[in-house]
């Protein structure tokens, strides 16, 4: 997988007609072969474009800044990426006569290690839903498959649970890395940091994260496209997808709901009911 | 599963903590104003007894009910958490306790994946005419949250003191 010559192509024939302000993709790091985003105004620093299985990152949240923020965009987005950016579109956030979104029928990216990323082998929709121009032949959509450590920790009992999550929360530092880098964490003020006003909540313990990490892993179910953004962020490396993968399992198994983002101005699970529901864990 | 008989009441997250001689549950009852809080209120007023482990509050709908407050609940003094509101097809707001409901499913199995015992967060269905039913449902939820113990995990007071 590697469109670098292609994005260039567009990227230079975008800024030559006039139609973006800027474009946002992937450069080389500087150091190795990994990839980190960039914002690129000048038609000159296009060359600096590239685009590999390395290319990891969501850039959707790149349109969240006030470098893009009621500016014309070029953005490059993969499956998942375009999933994540459909929602912002249907949660108005973003314009879509000011995006030039290119698409791409991703393959799978790799991890600091050069393995098939966890989420990318369980891709469910791999083709960009949302394109003005699709690179690559795109492969449709793949059953759904329950993620291998949901089941895995799902299964043990409950005392090994709670100690495991204890040790999760306990190494959580506070940092909301995860919360910046989630395209779907928009709010200007996010409850979470009312709380942290009171004194307490502030602090760094495993209660605070507990209550940091569960109510954000909450607002997030049913819109939570699994890119893994936060976990790549996290400096403490906490897997933070198994909280959304537990709530996205519940929501597909339950609900019989297609995944978040898949079909255009749709809002989600939570923003819609069935009379067929389940109600047995019910009084 | 077989019952054994135990001299002292542990908590059933931890085992090794013990639950100090008389321990009381504490209860948050998150109670729906038009159904579930006038059936409480019902319930007083029928002279029904019911334990007073349940702190109640009242909330204009279950659809209120942000998932925040449970986990909110549980962190600072609840042992165990009761929502409650009205029957599918009665709600006031013609369809709130259908969207509270998806919340409920996916509220209880989350707190459940991370170490939570499933009887620790209950629901339930109370009409503004079943009193006996609300003194029914909070016998049983005090019963069940007697049975496991006091809730230790997370709670701030315990990292307050260090």
């Amino acid at each position: 997988m590697n469109y670098t010559k292609q994005i260039q192509d567009i990227a230079a024939k975008l800024f030559a007609e006039g139609k973006i302000d800027v474009f946002v993709g992937y450069r080389l790091n500087g150091f190795d072969d990994n990839h980190v985003p960039v914002l690129i105004t000048d038609p000159q620093d296009v060359s600096k474009l590239v685009f590999t299985d390395k290319s990891v990152f969501n850039l959707v949240n790149y349109l969240k800044t006030d470098h893009t923020r009621r500016k014309r965009v070029g953005l490059v987005v993969k499956g998942c990426d375009s999933r994540s950016l459909n929602l912002m579109l249907t949660e108005n956030q973003v314009k879509r006569e000011n995006l030039y979104v290119v698409g791409i029928c991703c393959e799978g990216v790799v991890d600091d290690a050069g393995q098939k990323m966890q989420n990318c082998a369980e891709c469910v929709v791999p083709d960009a839903v949302v394109s003005d121009e699709l690179l690559g032949t795109p492969s449709g959509q793949k059953p759904y498959t329950v993620n291998v450590d949901i089941a895995a920790l799902a299964a043990k009992p409950l005392t090994e649970r709670t100690a495991y999550f204890e040790e999760v929360f306990e190494n959580c530092i506070r940092c909301n890395a995860c919360r910046h880098s989630c395209p779907l964490c928009y709010c200007a003020k996010c409850c979470i940091d009312q709380e942290t006003a009171t004194l307490y909540n502030g602090a760094n313990t495993t209660s605070a994260a507990f209550h940091a990490l569960m109510t954000w892993s909450l607002h997030l179910a049913g819109r939570c496209v699994d890119c893994r953004n936060c976990e790549k962020a996290c400096p403490s490396h906490l897997p933070l997808h198994l909280l959304h993968k537990q709530n996205e399992s519940v929501i597909y198994e339950n609900f019989q709901e297609h995944l978040a983002g898949v079909i255009p101005e749709d809002r989600g699970a939570f923003y819609k009911y069935s009379l067929k529901d389940p109600d047995d864990f019910i009084m | 599963m077989e019952t054994e008989v135990k001299d002292q009441l542990v908590s059933i997250e931890k085992p090794e903590l013990v639950a100090p001689p008389n321990w009381e549950p504490v209860i948050m009852g998150i109670l729906c104003n038009w159904c579930s809080y006038a059936g409480s209120d019902l319930t007083g007023t029928s002279r029904i007894q019911y334990p007073p482990n349940i702190r109640i509050i009242r909330v204009p709908c279950s659809s209120r009910v942000d998932p925040w407050f449970l986990i909110k609940s549980l962190q600072t003094t609840a042992d165990g958490v009761l929502v409650s509101g009205c029957h599918p097809g009665d709600c006031h707001y013609i369809s709130g306790n259908y969207f509270a409901r998806r919340r409920f499913l996916v509220t209880k199995k989350l707190l459940n994946f991370v170490g939570f015992h499933e009887n620790r967060i209950q629901f339930s269905w109370v009409s503004a005419a079943e009193g006996p039913k609300f003194a029914k449902v909070v016998n049983k939820v005090t019963e069940d949250i007697k049975k496991l113990g006091p809730l230790h995990l997370y709670k701030k007071e315990n990292f307050d003191k260090k």
